[in-house]
């Protein structure tokens, strides 16, 4: 896909911004509307960013929508929406389409949509969901609660050593695990789930921290080499298998 | 740093725990008089021993409980709150005021 540039797609046309638009806008970044939301497409050429994404990435994946559920009659509504679900929690499993089911506790899920915005998950469920016929199950609305971040790279796991107590080396910690835990000394969900053949962590935060864990993160990845990235070297990496 | 289990993330630094006091089980509001409230409240037993406690992991907001020796700070055992509370508790006048006599 072509590269738009800032001219042509800002981040202040659209209603939904990432915390981080301002360092994205500063940084050269270049975006690209998908579906009905506007996201990074790339800081530099795509073709060197996914090398970088593949050793050391960070993109930011605020814009893209995303919920929860939670409530003791959460797990029955969800498998009547016909999704596959995590048996236990801190698990997360990948829907026909590319979206996202995180298991956080017995009783609580968390969505995510696919980077193309093809399933439209996120979206489906919040429009199938009512407070008045859905017993036992309260919407958990996550856009505006939590950034969302992608940690990419063989890098990842050492980048994340530092500034988490949690074994995140591919061998330890599997695909499709989650660790709710501290990272830079403040809570967030760590779910990996690989594009491609390239680990992947999602890491999602209060979104009062965005730009803290956005500036931390960096400076962490720098004597690795890491980089920002945008949805364009993700989306290769994750059909590079 | 110590390490703490907890029963939905499993190990983690003792950093990512809030200590959340002794565990009793809460009067029956209704009935209860002002003294046993208020030692419900604010008194803790304070036993040198094996006790459980309230402890809470801030990353998943997740309340569960803990025995543990008071001489030797060894953590015998973790463990859901449900293994305790299997169904709701209701008390039938929800408007009384438990504090006052």
């Amino acid at each position: 896909m072509s590269m738009q540039s800032t001219e042509q797609f800002s981040p202040v046309q659209y209603q939904r911004r990432s915390q981080l638009y301002r360092r994205h806008i500063a940084t050269g970044a270049a975006f690209k509307a998908v579906a009905n939301i506007l996201t990074v497409d790339a800081y530099s050429k795509t073709i060197e960013e996914v090398q970088k994404a593949s050793h050391l990435g960070l993109a930011d994946l605020s814009t893209h929508p995303r919920l929860g559920f939670k409530g003791s009659g959460a797990l029955s509504w969800l498998n009547q929406q016909k999704l596959q679900l995590p048996e236990n929690p801190n698990q997360a499993v990948q829907q026909a389409k590319g979206s996202l089911i995180a298991r956080l506790s017995q009783e609580e899920f968390l969505i995510l949509n696919d980077l193309d915005m093809a399933s439209l998950t996120a979206e489906k469920l919040e429009a199938r969901y009512s407070l008045d016929s859905t017993d036992g199950v309260y919407l958990l609305p996550r856009n505006d609660s939590h950034c969302w971040l992608a940690l990419t790279g063989i890098q990842a796991p050492d980048c994340l050593a530092k500034l988490c107590g949690i074994d995140m080396r591919v061998d330890k910690f599997a695909n499709g695990e989650i660790a709710q835990t501290s990272l830079a000394r403040v809570n967030a969900i760590i779910l990996r789930y690989d594009l491609g053949v390239t680990p992947c962590f999602y890491i999602l935060s209060d979104v009062s921290l965005t730009e803290f864990l956005w500036d931390g993160l960096l400076d962490s990845m720098q004597e690795f080499q890491g980089v920002p990235i945008g949805i364009s070297a993700l989306k290769k990496l994750s059909q590079d298998i | 740093m110590k390490i703490l289990t907890c029963p939905l993330n499993g190990p983690r630094n003792i950093s990512e725990f809030t200590y959340g006091g002794e565990f009793h089980h809460m009067p029956d509001p209704k009935n209860s008089t002002a003294r046993k409230w208020a030692e419900h409240v604010f008194f803790h037993a304070n036993e040198a021993g094996i006790v459980t406690e309230w402890w809470f992991h801030n990353a998943t907001s997740f309340w569960f409980l803990a025995e543990r020796n008071t001489i030797t700070d060894e953590v015998i055992r973790t463990f859901n709150a449900s293994d305790i509370f299997s169904e709701r508790q209701e008390f039938n006048d929800q408007t009384t005021n438990a504090g006052s006599n």
